[in-house]
């Protein structure tokens, strides 16, 4: 009796795991296969030697993470440094604006009517759904040279007569905030939505300002949500290739163009593999940086989408 | 029901798609060319006369080019054309295959010096195409009295308020700033080499240097009015030229006196090509003395083609397309880089683009 | 009072935003119906770019592409996505971490180091195998591969949002597993499959990165031509196929209002 229950349960846990592997190991065969070998074959060619003409060859050395901080032939030179500063800071200043602009815009949807609200989301997300190749190209037609913003630039003394407000850091800076602008709303959004206002109104009463009011009561209660932008802005926008590769002009290399250069000019694969391992331990100490945070916050919630 | 129908349609045009993928598989050539170099009545008239279909593909500079076919390009195009200086290393990597010269009965009408030139020694592997110039093109109306000289690029006093761009594959821009340091486009020492990558980053960093970019889109650029001053090739200048006439009658291209580039693109077949004897097949038939002609006086580049000779257009017997004597003196090669040469190169322009 | 002023900032704040989220999309959408070739000023309506554009071999042929991949990949994914889904629900209760991980793995990893090791290890594939070879079967599975995430987060969410007791009524009343999955499994899930197929699909259209690096010379999709024009020096054809990939974007997002509309 008692053994035949432990047998039937025994052979329950086998159709389960026999389950569990009918469902997932598909999706998980094809991640490993087509993501992590992948992954796993780049970071081997991050440690191997640049063959005369730019391609991977025998034997392994550090060689690249040698070249990556700057360590060349001719000694060592900061180029490689300024690209890792300047994604660093174009990162930071895009994402500080995104803040900037995203808070105001993320309150002001949930003070809107409940019919309304959705539209209005959309409405901030709609651009993000067309090809980021073809924003950025919106953006160098209003940029360039001669348009009506540059000439207004030109004429405030903001730029060098002549000269567009495309290509430059600047520009570049506009667009990653373009660019990354929706991600920072929706999840303020959710956070302002779900505010006790109860708190707020408490707040109100007690501090005498309204800034302390806000400061005290409803800041803390969008942090989470916050960091949820955060993450979302600032990990791609670090490894972003497409606009400073077409805003930029070649002023204005970071660190994905630095990647994707020793590839598409043929030069370096070590080199641009050794800088996506890079890439990949920042993405990752962000997400773990972002996670503890969260976890100290007591927001508890997961972060990430 | 949007679903619905976008399913629908999707399904119809995917297997439309695919069945007229499967039948057109044989008799297909990949072409992976320049930009605005192939006149496409000759791509009609290849077609026709083989019954097959040519699939082009471009590119707009050498280090582009190599950087496809390391990335799986060398099984999947039958005829590339890079310049000179990429050959060697092509060569060298086992990227491209010998000529069967036998296959190639037009490569007899070729010009003596393209039959044994310098970067292929005897031509195994490559077949000239055309060959041309890069020089300044820079908007008259902004400097009307420019000097013929690299200065226009180089020196802020001569361009310091209109902007300007340079070309984007580092041998050729270093090669400028060589040409305009020590007066030959050829740096010889690495010292020369250093200095240019030097002058190279003050240059990237002046407030009026608008980026680096590559020949042919360059024009579009000088065209437009976001630059004035930029480097481009001959042949693409007066191609354009003969397009929009109005625009580029305010455009002038010149070989500064310091020197400047002078380069071979020729045709190569992939070491896998799918379809080696369609290459040479077409490698022949470009060879062609009218052909050849037909393709020069499409491009405005001058003709490797001897026997072409009485079929080109007057206007290719002249500068820009066929320089003076004095500027011939003063045009090189890029040079051909390998090993540590090429190492130590590489990591100077990364180094400027950097910066 | 100072409320009201507040609001009255807060809108006119809103309004600039929406100038600067549509002003970009606005000028490709006016460029494309301009009449000279110049990106600086307007001089007159045409539709000649239109016209180039349908004539032209290599954009039908790229649209063509950009249509076969995100249906390909979107259904694939949609398949194995949804299989993960329902594991990750069905098996909630055990440590299931390591497939936590490796589903977020696609969604966190940067775009351009997505694309590169796909690149090159379906360089070394190829090289090994013959098979592999850059094209549209190569764009396909790097596709599949970020969108599998996606499809299984939202069919695993759905199922969290069901009643369990709806599992139980199910095993009553169908016999067979082949039977619960079409009868009960499927109709319940079915937003969320729509949806789920909804963004793999956008996902696709979207991606440029990734495509760009598993792309072969025959499987150029739009944003592929699109930068390799951008490249080449701006043509106002550019404009005209942007306005239509942006007019299939504001077409889909009044659909999926009116979708939502229906729902509430």
């Amino acid at each position: 009796m008692n053994d035949t229950a432990v047998l039937g349960r025994s052979r329950a846990m086998v159709t389960e795991t026999r389950h569990l592997l009918f469902t997932v190991s598909p999706g998980a065969a094809w991640i490993i296969l087509f993501l992590v070998l992948p992954s796993a074959y780049l970071m081997g060619v991050a440690f191997m030697t640049n063959g005369p003409y730019g391609l991977p060859e025998m034997p392994l050395s550090l060689e690249s993470f040698r070249q990556l901080a700057g360590f060349g032939f001719l000694g060592w030179s900061p180029g490689n440094l300024y690209t890792l500063l300047r994604s660093l800071w174009q990162t930071v200043v895009a994402t500080g604006l995104v803040v900037v602009v995203a808070y105001p815009i993320a309150y002001y949807i949930t003070t809107c009517r409940a019919r309304w609200r959705p539209i209005m989301l959309l409405l901030v997300v709609v651009p993000s759904w067309t090809n980021q190749v073809i924003r950025t190209f919106g953006w160098m037609n209003l940029l360039a040279p001669g348009t009506p913003l540059s000439a207004a630039a030109e004429t405030l003394g903001l730029i060098a007569p002549n000269m567009g407000l495309y290509p430059s850091n600047f520009a570049v800076t506009l667009g990653l905030v373009y660019n990354f602008l929706p991600f920072m709303v929706l999840p303020l959004y959710a956070a302002f939505e779900k505010l006790d206002t109860a708190q707020v109104e408490a707040a109100q009463d007690l501090y005498a300002t309204p800034i302390k009011a806000f400061w005290h009561a409803v800041f803390p209660q969008t942090l989470p949500g916050l960091l949820a932008g955060v993450v979302l802005v600032a990990i791609p926008a670090f490894g972003m290739y497409v606009i400073p590769e077409l805003l930029g002009g070649g002023k204005a290399l970071m660190l994905g163009n630095l990647v994707a250069n020793q590839f598409s000019g043929g030069s370096n694969w070590p080199l641009g593999a050794a800088g996506a391992i890079l890439m990949l331990l920042a993405t990752f100490a962000g997400l773990y940086a972002m996670r503890r945070i969260g976890k100290r916050l007591g927001g508890g919630e997961e972060v990430v989408i | 029901m949007l679903y619905r129908n976008r399913i629908a349609a999707g399904i119809t045009l995917a297997s439309v798609l695919f069945t007229g993928a499967a039948q057109a598989e044989e008799g297909k050539l990949y072409l992976f060319n320049w930009t605005e170099y192939m006149d496409p009545e000759i791509i009609e008239a290849f077609e026709e006369r083989y019954d097959v279909e040519v699939v082009t593909n471009y590119f707009n500079s050498n280090p582009e080019m190599i950087a496809k076919l390391n990335a799986g390009g060398t099984s999947q195009y039958d005829i590339v054309v890079p310049s000179n200086y990429y050959i060697p290393r092509m060569i060298e990597t086992g990227l491209v295959q010998k000529l069967d010269r036998a296959l190639i009965p037009n490569f007899d009408n070729l010009m003596d010096q393209f039959k044994d030139p310098s970067f292929d020694p005897g031509a195994e592997y490559s077949a000239a195409y055309q060959w041309g110039t890069t020089g300044i093109v820079y908007n008259t109306e902004t400097f009307p009295e420019a000097p013929k000289s690299w200065s226009l690029l180089f020196d802020p006093e001569v361009n310091g308020d209109y902007p300007f761009s340079m070309i984007q594959d580092g041998q050729v821009a270093t090669g400028s700033a060589c040409a305009y340091l020590v007066g030959n486009f050829q740096c010889s020492s690495l010292d020369d080499l250093k200095q240019a990558a030097r002058l190279l980053i003050e240059t990237k960093n002046r407030d009026n240097f608008s980026g680096f970019t590559d020949g042919t889109p360059t024009l579009q650029q000088l065209a437009r009015g976001v630059t004035h001053v930029g480097m481009s090739f001959n042949g693409d200048y007066l191609y354009f030229k003969d397009e929009d006439p109005e625009t580029f009658e305010h455009l002038a291209f010149i070989i500064p006196d310091e020197g400047a580039e002078m380069w071979v693109d020729s045709m190569v077949i992939p070491v896998d090509a799918p379809n080696p004897e369609l290459a040479h097949k077409f490698i022949d038939f470009i060879l062609d003395a009218e052909i050849g002609a037909q393709l020069s006086n499409y491009n405005y580049y001058a003709s490797p083609n001897e026997a072409a000779r009485p079929y080109l257009d007057e206007v290719l017997t002249q500068p820009p397309t066929q320089p003076t004597e004095d500027d011939m003196e003063r045009l090189r090669f890029t040079p051909s880089l390998s090993g540590q040469q090429l190492q130590t190169f590489q990591q100077l322009w990364s180094e400027v683009k950097a910066r | 009072m100072r409320k009201r002023t507040l609001k009255r900032g807060l809108t006119g704040f809103w309004w600039l935003t929406l100038v600067f989220l549509y002003l970009p999309l606005a000028v490709v959408v006016m460029f494309s119906f301009n009449a000279a070739n110049s990106a600086a000023s307007m001089t007159g309506f045409s539709l000649r770019w239109y016209h180039q554009l349908f004539a032209n071999d290599q954009i039908m042929s790229a649209f063509g592409n950009t249509l076969v991949l995100a249906l390909a990949s979107s259904l694939i994914a949609l398949a194995i996505g949804c299989l993960i889904g329902y594991g990750m629900y069905r098996h909630r209760h055990r440590k299931l971490g390591w497939l936590i991980v490796l589903i977020y793995l696609p969604i966190v990893l940067p775009d351009i180091v997505f694309g590169i090791s796909e690149m090159a290890f379906f360089v070394k594939l190829h090289e090994l195998t013959g098979w592999f070879k850059p094209g549209l079967g190569t764009m396909i599975i790097a596709h599949v591969t970020f969108q599998i995430p996606f499809v299984a987060l939202i069919v695993y969410s759905r199922f969290v949002g069901l009643d369990p007791t709806l599992f139980e009524a199910a095993k009553d009343l169908y016999a067979t597993p082949i039977k619960r999955v079409v009868h009960f499994m499927l109709p319940t899930i079915k937003p969320a499959l729509i949806s789920a197929f909804f963004l793999s699909f956008t996902l696709s259209v979207d991606d440029f990165v990734i495509s760009f690096f598993t792309s072969g010379p025959e499987s150029a999709t739009l944003p592929i031509y699109i930068w390799g024009a951008i490249k080449k020096g701006v043509s106002p054809e550019i404009n005209a196929i942007a306005t239509l990939m942006i007019a299939a974007v504001a077409l889909a997002a009044v659909a999926s209002l009116a979708i939502n509309r229906r729902k509430a």
